[in-house]
């Protein structure tokens, strides 16, 4: 095989055996040649330099321990995924089905846990009354209501054929307290068990009571 | 010309044939065909005993394969305890994504490729902030000291002349000069053409000896 200098840069880079054997014979009778092989060769042998094989005898139990401990892992993923592998032998149909069943479950659980939960009992307690508790409020409010429904009927003629401009606004007073009372009354009676309606309730009365309290002393 | 280092002991040239190199399986009897058969059914089994899960097959490859894995990471991140990190790391993704493989190349090559892609995601490599940086400055070596070798200096002057050499042309060379693969091993490992690994190789080889040899006098170029 016939090769000269120029063919060098080729054969270094990727020469066959034959290429390699023709350079290395023209190389021969040419210095330069020569030269470049030396080098190209020399570089091959000091990149053994950068080979240590040294052997660690820790080194193996430490990646074993480490492939071990993500088997583990690994294993118990699987086990978390195999709880949940009945779902796919479902139809679409009934993976909704069961989607909704859950999601209603869950925001019956979560009701129950906004109105039961331990902060809010306490406040609960005040604002809810007890059936009990309720029956004694209504059979007090009843009493309390007679009571003033006597004390009104006292103050009836007066405040029909109002002899003063301050009868007049007390008469006006009371009908808008009625007012009021009639509303709160019907709202008790939609929620009996809000004590707040209650309350409210019971300042409307006690206001009515004073008012017509004050009709009575305002009798000329 | 051999090597120029600042010390006495250059390189002989040693009149060596075809083999400039280092072959990786010197110690396989047989002939190459023979090796090339039993290394490829090895390859096999490595891989299905790896994809069951069997850890002996983990520790065979690491017998066969541990000390060089080892070594090519020490050599790209500078120093035993990340190249030890390295290696790990890569039996622990070979293990993760075992179930990926599918055999579209060797089962060590694509170990080989997870190992150099590892070292250089390392955010402790030093190498790699070295190329962002882009800093061609002195600076103290990377290299931690090693054991001496035949030729300490050489060596350290051959490392750090890797560091001044792009990407491929390094890992090429520590894969085909130090480690021994073919180039069509090396394809499969860097993701890139055989044709594209010789030419890197001797890109490598260009650039190492104009760092490493003193300047040719204008005499000799007109010899």
């Amino acid at each position: 095989m016939n090769l000269n200098c120029s063919d060098r840069d080729r054969i270094f880079e990727d020469g066959t055996s034959a290429e390699w054997t023709a350079l290395e014979a023209h190389a021969v009778s040419c210095p330069l040649c020569a030269e470049e092989v030396r080098g190209w060769k020399s570089l091959s042998i000091a990149a053994k330099e950068l080979r240590e094989y040294s052997d660690s005898p820790s080194f193996w139990p430490r990646i074993e321990r480490a492939l071990a401990e993500e088997a583990a892992r690994k294993a118990q993923g699987a086990q978390r995924k195999r709880w949940l592998s009945f779902l796919p032998s479902f139809s679409p149909a009934w993976q909704t089905v069961l989607a909704g069943t859950v999601a209603l479950a869950l925001a019956i659980s979560g009701g129950w846990l906004i109105f039961h939960a331990p902060g809010q009992k306490t406040e609960g307690d005040k604002s809810l009354l007890q059936s009990s508790a309720l029956k004694e409020v209504e059979s007090a409010e009843t009493a309390y209501e007679r009571a003033i429904d006597k004390l009104a009927a006292e103050t009836k003629a007066q405040l029909e054929n109002p002899a003063t401009p301050l009868l007049a606004n007390y008469h006006e007073k009371l009908l808008v307290l009625d007012s009021a009372i009639a509303d709160l009354r019907a709202q008790a009676g939609l929620n009996p068990s809000n004590a707040q309606l209650r309350y409210q309730l019971l300042a409307m009365y006690q206001e009515k009571q004073h008012t017509l309290e004050e009709v009575l002393e305002a009798k000329p | 010309m051999g090597l120029a280092l600042p010390w006495k002991a250059r390189i002989s040239s040693l009149p060596r044939e075809r083999g400039t190199r280092v072959e990786p399986f010197e110690h396989l009897a047989g002939g190459p065909d023979a090796a090339a058969v039993d290394a490829t059914s090895e390859d096999a089994a490595l891989a299905a005993g790896c994809r069951s899960g069997d850890l002996r097959a983990y520790e065979r490859l690491y017998a066969t394969h541990g000390a060089r894995m080892k070594n090519l990471a020490r050599n790209v991140l500078g120093n035993s305890v990340d190249a030890e990190d390295a290696v790990q790391e890569t039996f622990l993704k070979v293990q993760r994504s075992i179930t990926s493989f599918r055999g579209q190349s060797s089962f060590v090559t694509w170990t080989y490729r997870i190992l150099i892609n590892t070292c250089y995601d390392a955010p402790r490599s030093r190498l790699r902030k070295k190329e962002v940086a882009n800093d061609d400055s002195e600076e103290t070596p990377r290299m931690e000291p090693r054991a001496p070798g035949a030729h300490p200096t050489l060596r350290m002057a051959l490392e750090r002349a890797l560091e001044k050499l792009t990407r491929h042309q390094r890992d090429v060379f520590l894969l085909n000069e130090v480690e021994g693969f073919r180039h069509a091993e090396i394809a499969g490992m860097l993701e890139m053409t055989e044709t594209a690994s010789k030419n890197a190789l001797f890109q490598a080889k260009k650039n190492l000896r104009l760092m490493l040899e003193p300047p040719r006098s204008s005499a000799a170029e007109t010899r």
